[in-house]
């Protein structure tokens, strides 16, 4: 889908520091580089070959010039003999020229991978703070149209800057060579050429732009208009929006036959110069043969050739400074990524981990989402989201956290699988500071069931392994039995085999809750972290199941469940109750609600069973 | 074939310019043939001496001459027949849009708008590439293949004949390769998707990939894929990368050939008739002609395919029909309404599941009308039902006694305004957003099917709002205080390019275009839901002033919404089962009261929670 970015508008026209880093991304492939510059100097020095074949064949055989000693059946031996020559040399061009788009193509290829893994690699290690501040879309743009544009760049752009100067040099050496009057006569019409083509495409580059940003405001229209078309309807406003929309297409068209009048315009006046030399060459080397001055008709026909093929090379030097442009503002971006700081980063030399035994620890921990706040923020500023939490968990204990919205509860479950760092105080497991493992230890160790579970596109039994090739699909199967979610596996298309994708509407909620959970059992955590959500639409009989599965993998493991439902809450060792950042209060649920204090009210209100629970 | 014919009315409404297109595609290609002939005949003149300076420099003009005649007749071309392709395309988006307008909400309830999106854009651009490129390419072909081979035949029939037998095979294998190209090129855009998918998967499930630390997988996976492109890639240039050099290596072939066998007539060592070397010269130059068209030849099928299952694809859009429009049975003389409301036995099915269960209900004039449930109840199903969104499966909704389907939807609609559950705001000033559905009649709307040479752009439409009754609407719908607040106050400029409003903003806005239609019946679906408790009783006492004159439906979860209403209604599973005043429910000791003992509860512990907040 065409839409408006800043991408269109070019800002850099040249950067030597970035050229040079894009430049980085050639060098393990320096050899092929060279093939591919040997095989565009054999390009160039053939080409002008086929010329001074048939001036040959022309002014030796077809049209000797001067005293004739050969009989009519030697001349067409001769003229056999260059024939050969011609399909050899064209067999040779041939293989060159398939050498060559072969392995540009491989070096474009080879770059785009590794520009790509580059970045995506990069951001498998950024924090998870980075993805909170930039959309998605535009992180898809650098590993897609951004690296594209330097991929470009490299195989067009340059590659064609190279070879049509070598082009231009060896038919411009040639031509001087046999006749540099007639040459210089005939070059007369190139800077013509370069400048008309240097308009002609900085007017289509122009009315490009015009049609893709009249495109885009035709697609946001058009997006508009089909999300809220039950409100035009119910408006009654479907003539104006018609009209309005007329309007927009209208304008998309006029943009669009701006581009087909340049372009209309444009080639017939190359061909038109093209034909202008043509005929320059034609009179003055006619004028030449006509005094007999040494110009011969070969040399006629030749220069009529080489002087139509030198116009590609020049039109395609022209073509390469808006291809340079593209990619200038794409490399910038893409370092930009590249360069990020990643600020959860691992230990020099990490705490070796091969199990927990669970015991958790919060100690005086202050955090805020925003990167401006520091340990030395004052505690009464607004953007503190965590203000000074203790809680200690023993191993195998399991710990229901309860709240409000914005009490805290999942920016606790969040900094104990460090997905961000505390700005004061210390998240222990087993009594070592989480920022003294590697990320990837400590939460291979932490199982996160997330009960909006996130299906990868594959298999069931791909979602539930995870990458873990080792576990034995008995084990799989054994688990889903375990929590429930073997049945409604097994009444799929094909079973554990069966294709699943993020937006496949295949799964219900309720299926989909029962994966999660055995997805965390598969991977076997020391520690489990549970965000219940409250799910409105799921029936009875998998609201049971789900509970049911929740208190089996619970089982036996230190686990801090962030809880909505009752039933979750009854199955925990201990609750506790946080609001605003702090812990309010703790203890078992008789406890508690014995207390009388804000759970038993939270209790009362929100648990008590009653169909018009609001939604 | 019905493609075909389908899409005959948009190439007639432009035919003369086709027409004029095709007969310069063939003159243009004769002239073209007239630059070789030129030459060759400087040729033999110089060969001969028979050339006078004078007569060279005739020639030479003559040549500029005729390529000034074919690049004006090849300009003519685009400015016809490509101009023609891009009217088309504008027409079909046009009469696509003035269809969708047409159509009701089940059509939007299935159809993805990123679908609708892809066939007004990727579909619309091959049907007009089809239109453009097909057209004048498949003409260009056989007029050059034609008056070519005329030529070729003319100088001497033998070499042509040899032409004639080399040339099959050529066109054949450039078929052959063009597919190839296609379909490889394909394999690559798949797999180009497939990457760009799986990057957007693992961005937005990024905090998953991390939780489970299979970030390895995920690279590995990723470049696994990028591998397959690699593959892919590499597979398309062993086909298409030499393709220039291909073309290069058959027409030397070619030149090779008739250079053997016109050379041995030149110098008369093979038999037949003797040429010259500037027929010769002209023969070459004019078989040069034919390597574009060649390979187009693939290229045109490739286009014309995609076109046509592109065209299948916008058919399917554009001949879409309405569930719900006017027919035989509609009452035109229908105009004053006074909102008169009964629904006499309706369900509402969606296939297997009962949304609606024969429901009853009757509603005065002026009536207020309290609807509450949990979600899933159909609530909002019985409010679409009476802005006739939807049709009953059974029984019969009436207004002022006339049944729903006999009143035309136009005049029903001017009477109802109406506040949905997620409104939607369109990226115009808050001002036109109020005055949305203002000034009753429509625009009338643009006729399909029309070219558009024939049709004027529409006068942009008046957008004079009447601003007092906008801020009128805007003072009720407790909003006046935000619009002051914004930077341009009425003008700014809301969604995309604008200000975002909050969801309490946003219903208010809502509401505020809705009062401004000054409608009969006035459907609130739990449109104050993000409004906070405050601003909401003071929306409602402005609404008083509205309530006596219209019929008010009203969706809403809390009390202090409801308990205003001339009648409540309790929904649960799609059936009715309460309905009373606030008092009567509350009697009653069921569902209802039991909510409102809940929200007492908790503005109680609100109350607390704020008391202890003082104290903290």
């Amino acid at each position: 889908m065409t839409q408006l970015r800043p991408d269109d508008v070019f800002s850099k026209s040249f950067d030597w520091s970035l050229t040079k880093r894009v430049f980085g991304y050639l060098k393990p492939y320096r050899w092929i580089v060279t093939v591919t510059l040997i095989a565009a100097l054999l390009i160039a020095a053939l080409q002008p070959l086929f010329g001074l074949i048939q001036r040959a064949a022309i002014d030796r055989y077809l049209a000797p010039v001067g005293k004739v000693t050969l009989s009519n059946q030697q001349l067409y031996h001769g003229l056999l003999g260059l024939a050969l020559l011609f399909v050899v040399l064209k067999g040779a061009e041939f293989i060159v020229r398939f050498a060559f788009s072969y392995s540009l193509e491989w070096i474009g290829q080879k770059l785009l991978y590794d520009i790509r893994s580059d970045i995506f690699g990069k951001l498998q290690r950024l924090h998870l703070a980075f993805f909170d501040r930039t959309p998605v879309g535009r992180l898809i743009t650098r590993v897609t149209s951004d690296v594209d544009a330097i991929n470009n760049f490299i195989t067009n752009g340059l590659s064609s800057l190279v070879t049509s100067l070598f082009l231009i040099a060896a038919y411009a050496t040639i031509m001087l060579s046999l006749n540099w009057r007639l040459a210089l006569l005939s070059f007369t019409v190139l800077p013509v050429l370069y400048l008309s083509t240097t308009y002609f495409r900085n007017r289509l580059r122009d009315s490009y732009r015009e049609t893709r940003l009249k495109q885009a405001v035709v697609n946001s229209q058009l997006n508009e208009n089909i999300t809220g078309m039950m409100t035009i309807q119910l408006f009654n406003r479907e003539g104006r929006n018609q009209v309005k929309f007329d309007l927009v297409n209208r304008a998309l068209m006029a943009a669009m036959l701006s581009t087909t009048k340049w372009f209309s315009l444009f080639l017939p006046t190359v061909q038109l110069l093209a034909q202008i030399a043509t005929a320059l060459v034609l009179w003055y080397a006619g004028e030449g043969i006509l005094r007999g001055n040494g110009v011969t008709l070969g040399t006629l026909f030749a220069f009529i050739g080489w002087i139509g093929q030198l116009f590609q090379p020049i039109q395609d030097i022209a073509n390469v400074f808006n291809n340079l442009q593209a990619a200038m503002a794409s490399s910038e971006r893409i370092f930009g990524v590249l360069d990020t700081e990643e600020l959860v980063r691992d230990p020099e030399q990490p705490v070796p981990l091969e199990s927990f035994r669970g015991q958790v620890d919060f100690e005086g921990v202050w955090f805020s989402y925003d990167p401006e706040v520091g340990p030395d923020t004052p505690e009464r500023d607004p953007r503190w989201t965590l203000r000074g939490i203790d809680l200690h968990i023993q191993p195998g204990e399991s710990v229901a956290l309860v709240g409000a919205t914005g009490a805290g509860k999942t920016s606790v479950i969040s900094l104990l699988s460090r997905f961000y760092d505390v700005q004061r105080g210390a998240v222990k497991v087993d009594g070592t500071d989480v920022r003294s493992y590697r990320q990837r230890d400590l939460r291979k160790r932490i199982g996160v069931v997330l009960q909006d579970v996130f299906i990868f596109a594959g298999t069931i039994e791909s979602n539930l392994r995870l990458g873990n090739a080792e576990i034995p699909l008995e084990r799989l199967v054994q688990i889903c039995k375990y929590v429930g979610a073997h049945d409604f596996i097994m009444q799929l298309e094909d079973g554990y085999q069966t294709e699943v994708h993020e937006r496949g509407a295949m799964l219900s909620t309720g299926q989909k809750q029962l994966l999660a959970f055995a997805r965390a059992l598969v991977q076997n955590p020391d520690i489990l972290l549970v965000l219940d959500e409250a799910t409105s639409n799921v029936d009875t009989e998998t609201e049971l199941q789900i509970q049911d599965a929740l208190a089996k993998v619970m089982h036996g493991r230190t686990s801090l469940v962030i809880a909505h439902r009752l039933s979750t809450i009854e199955h925990c060792d201990r609750i506790v109750v946080m609001r605003k950042g702090k812990v309010l209060e703790q203890g078992n649920h008789q406890d508690l609600l014995a207390r009388g204090g804000y759970y038993a009210k939270l209790y009362h209100l929100q648990y008590e069973s009653g169909a018009l629970v609001g939604d | 074939m019905n493609l075909m014919s389908s899409l005959w009315p948009y190439v007639r409404n432009h035919l003369r310019q086709y027409v004029v297109g095709i007969a310069a595609v063939w003159l243009a290609n004769i002239a073209v043939l007239v630059g070789p002939y030129i030459i060759g005949r400087a040729i033999n003149a110089l060969q001969f001496r028979t050339a006078t300076p004078l007569g060279l420099v005739g020639l030479a003009l003559a040549l500029v001459a005729t390529t000034l005649l074919s690049g004006g007749l090849t300009l003519l071309v685009r400015r016809q027949i490509t101009v023609a392709s891009r009217q088309i395309d504008y027409e079909v988006r046009r009469d696509i849009f003035v269809n969708l307008t047409h159509l009701s909400k089940n059509y939007f309830d299935r159809a993805s708008t990123g679908d609708l999106m892809n066939r007004l854009t990727g579909d619309l651009t091959a049907v007009r590439e089809m239109l453009g490129f097909s057209f004048w390419q498949v003409a260009n072909v056989l007029t050059v293949f034609l008056s070519t081979f005329v030529v070729l035949f003319a100088i001497s029939w033998r070499m042509a004949l040899l032409v004639l037998i080399i040339l099959p095979i050529m066109v054949v294998v450039l078929y052959y390769l063009a597919r190839q190209i296609d379909l490889r090129y394909v394999k690559v855009q798949e797999q180009n998707s497939r990457i760009s998918a799986k990057a957007q998967e693992n961005f937005s499930g990024i905090r998953v990939v991390k939780g489970y630390a299979i970030e390895d997988r995920e690279v590995a996976e990723y470049q696994t894929m990028n591998d397959e492109l690699i593959r892919r890639s590499m597979h398309l240039v062993r086909v298409e990368g030499p393709l220039g050099a291909f073309m290069s290596l058959l027409m030397g072939l070619a030149y090779v050939v008739i250079l053997i066998y016109g050379g041995g007539l030149i110098l008369g060592v093979l038999p037949g008739h003797p040429i010259t070397l500037g027929s010769f010269t002209q023969f070459a130059l004019s078989l040069e002609r034919l390597s574009w068209p060649m390979l187009a030849i693939g290229q045109i099928t490739n286009i014309t395919q995609r076109g046509f299952s592109s065209w299948g694809r916008l058919l399917e859009v554009l001949r879409a029909k309405p569930q719900i429009h006017d027919t035989s049975h509609t009452d035109p003389s229908l105009h004053d309404l006074e909102g008169r409301i009964e629904l006499a036995d309706v369900s509402v099915h969606y296939g297997q599941y009962e949304a609606l269960s024969h429901i009853h209900l009757k509603v005065e004039p002026g009536q207020t009308i309290g609807i509450t449930g949990p979600t899933g109840s159909g609530k909002t199903t019985l409010v679409q039902l009476i802005a006739r969104l939807i049709d009953p499966s059974s029984g019969k909704v009436l207004l002022d006694g006339h049944d729903l389907r006999t009143i035309p939807l136009k005049t029903l609609r001017e009477h109802i305004g109406m506040v949905p559950q997620e409104p939607f705001l369109f990226s115009e000033t808050v001002a036109q957003n109020i005055a949305f559905g203002m000034g009753g009649k429509d625009q009338p709307e643009i006729l399909p099917g029309i070219s558009v040479l024939h049709s004027p752009p529409p006068a942009s439409f008046g957008t004079e709002i009447d601003l007092d009754k906008v801020r009128q609407a805007a003072q009720i719908a407790g909003l006046a205080d935000d619009i002051a607040a914004l930077p341009f106050g009425y003008d700014t400029m809301l969604g995309e390019r604008g200000v975002t409003l909050s969801g309490g903003q946003r219903q208010r806005t809502a509401l505020a275009r809705a009062l401004a239609r000054n409608p009969h019946i006035l459907i609130l679906d739990e449109s104050m839901s993000a409004v906070d408790t405050e601003t909401e009783a003071k929306i409602l006492s402005g609404l008083r002033s509205v309530m006596g004159t219209c019929t008010v439906l009203l969706i809403g979860h809390r009390v202090s919404t409801l308990r205003h209403a001339d009648r409540i209604l309790v929904l649960e599973r799609g059936r009715l089962v309460e309905q009373g005043s606030h008092e009567e429910l509350l009697a009653l000791g069921g569902r209802y009261a039991d909510l409102e003992r809940k929200q007492r509860m908790a503005s109680s512990l609100d109350q607390e929670e704020e008391a202890s907040e003082v104290h903290s």
